[in-house]
């Protein structure tokens, strides 16, 4: 009965991964895309046949499809442009081209993001986070244990008590929660306020995750952040 | 063309003019001619070489001073022949000839030379980009590997990526024509692109970075400002000072004409006898010398974008306690009405 239950309950995960394609010319790049996009929880696919690569994007019906602009026999610019005739399909542009005047193209033909190559892994998945966030459920509000995080205030609530966050803790706790029951590097998290205009240094951040640890347990979420030595950390 | 070198240049004419009409002048005396006819010879002598004289003179003045002044005035010398107009006597047209000959020949020869230098800037452009595949797939490798020190690898791809970026630029400096697009860029994502660039080598340095007022547009090349950007937080990172706490503080002044960012750092700084001279093609310093590894190409290209961009750089420091680079963008209402 059990073993059913939690075979059901891994399917139902496996239906709500969210499918990413990547057309990408270079072989080993497109492995080690597919691997990260694994690792990191969503369900990568490759497209191969460049000249019916409209036809299978459209076909695959996926979440987001990441584009190289230089293709063999084919233009990446151009093929978004007649992608964006028929679907909304979220396009991120992964580039090696480096000039303003690509970027530009490509979001004006409709991309959803622009990421030259070479890109940090982490930045790459946080962009495509932010992008399916932005299509997916834009307003849903995250929560955890029962409480509802309300990140435009900063503020956790539960009933009717609240606990304000400073910015840097509710990005920690946000990603944190993003990434619940998986290892998050320190690393990660750096990566993730130093976009959002965090510039915070190791101390600071060792400050801030226990002084998240601290609120959330006088919260009532007692070792809600466990630290895994040397990888990093785990919202259980 | 002056007279007396003009006079000096001719005396064998001169003097076979006053010699000859001499010898005539005295003939006639011997045969006794009559007095009136002496004078008459004498003066349609006179007059007509005066004439000739004169005439030579002044129509080669007329073109030898078109010539050395379009010359003093074109900035590209061997275009001249095409700035003159057809001279009245035969030297001229032959010497025009020739000037022209030449000049068209120079033409072919920089065309030739300037095409191959297209060729080879089209090349550095697919080379970096090739480059980076490579290099972006082996930061996928080592990031999906998960192994314990992974940052290692990752600082000397960082490094490698750098250096082509450098290459690219280089090219891209100097044949800025038509590489670049001007349109309103947000300062604060162009630093915050930056500042991520550089975290690992920030935090490992143990660098506080601190970026206030920075919510600002300006107009510029979104890709060329952060490269400049990069190169002189690179600088302010290989240039830190051992004891203490490095810091780098960035930030943004507004007025009505133009915007104003500056990053600060506290270094070594640089020595005011070599303030003038960052700027120039492989110039390390005095305490750059000091350290290894400055190519002193950073500054350099930075500047030279700048410049093609409309933008200042300047530089600032007082030789101990850091450096200050402020960039100046311009605030300008055109460009602003054209995008």
């Amino acid at each position: 009965m059990e073993q059913i239950t939690i075979q059901k309950y891994n399917q139902i995960t496996a239906e709500k991964k969210p499918r990413i394609l990547i057309l990408e010319d270079d072989a080993a790049i497109r492995r080690e895309l597919f691997t990260l996009l694994e690792n990191a929880g969503y369900q990568g696919e490759e497209i191969t046949d460049f000249a019916h690569a409209k036809e299978n994007i459209l076909a695959a019906e996926a979440d987001l499809l990441l584009l190289d602009i230089n293709i063999p026999g084919l233009n990446g610019e151009l093929l978004l442009k007649e992608l964006r005739k028929e679907t909304s399909l979220p396009v991120i542009m992964v580039t090696s081209r480096t000039s303003e005047a690509d970027e530009v193209l490509s979001m004006s033909y409709g991309a959803d993001d622009y990421i030259t190559k070479p890109y940090n892994p982490t930045i790459l998945l946080l962009r495509i986070g932010a992008v399916l966030k932005r299509v997916g459920s834009p307003g849903s509000q995250p929560s955890y244990r029962g409480i509802k995080v309300n990140p435009a205030k900063g503020v956790l609530v539960k009933g009717d008590r609240e606990l304000s966050l400073t910015k840097n803790e509710m990005i920690i706790f946000l990603f944190l929660l993003n990434h619940q029951s998986q290892i998050v590097s320190r690393d990660a998290l750096m990566t993730d306020l130093w976009d959002n205009n965090e510039f915070i240094n190791d101390n600071a951040l060792t400050v801030n995750i226990s002084r998240l640890r601290q609120k959330l347990s006088d919260f009532g979420c007692e070792n809600a952040i466990e630290t895994k030595k040397k990888q990093g950390y785990i919202l259980i | 063309m002056r007279f007396g070198d003009y006079l000096r240049d001719k005396w064998l004419d001169i003097f076979l003019f006053f010699f000859c009409g001499g010898v005539l002048i005295s003939m006639l005396y011997a045969y006794k001619t009559d007095r009136s006819l002496i004078v008459a010879c004498t003066l349609v002598y006179g007059t007509g070489n005066l004439f000739l004289f004169f005439r030579d003179f002044f129509r080669k003045k007329q073109f030898y001073d078109t010539l050395s002044d379009n010359l003093d005035r074109l900035e590209q010398k061997y275009l001249v022949a095409e700035t003159l107009k057809k001279p009245q006597f035969y030297e001229g047209v032959y010497l025009c000839q020739c000037v022209y000959d030449m000049g068209k020949s120079m033409a072919e020869y920089l065309g030739r030379y300037r095409q191959e230098l297209e060729d080879f800037r089209e090349y550095m452009e697919i080379w970096v980009h090739e480059a980076k595949i490579p290099i972006a797939t082996l930061m996928l490798m080592y990031h999906n590997s998960g192994e314990g020190d992974v940052k290692k690898y990752t600082k000397q791809l960082r490094r490698l990526d750098d250096y082509t970026e450098q290459a690219l630029y280089y090219v891209r400096a100097s044949h800025a024509e038509n590489d670049y697009l001007i349109k309103e860029v947000s300062l604060e994502k162009i630093i915050r692109k930056a500042a991520l660039k550089n975290k690992d080598d920030l935090l490992e340095n143990g660098f506080e970075l601190s970026v206030e007022n920075v919510e600002k547009t300006v107009l510029t090349d979104g890709k060329w400002l952060e490269f400049i950007l990069n190169q002189i937080i690179n600088n302010s990172v290989k240039y830190k000072r051992e004891e203490g706490v490095p810091r780098i503080r960035i930030w943004a002044e507004e007025s009505s004409r133009r915007v104003r960012l500056f990053i600060e750092d506290n270094g070594i700084g640089i020595l005011p006898q070599d303030l003038p001279r960052v700027f120039g093609k492989s110039f390390t310093g005095e305490n750059g010398r000091l350290r290894a590894k400055s190519t002193g190409m950073g500054l350099y290209i930075a500047k030279k974008l700048c410049r093609s961009l409309g933008h200042g750089i300047d530089i600032d420091s007082d030789g101990s306690t850091g450096t200050t680079l402020c960039l100046t963008f311009a605030n300008n209402d055109f460009y602003r009405m054209e995008t």
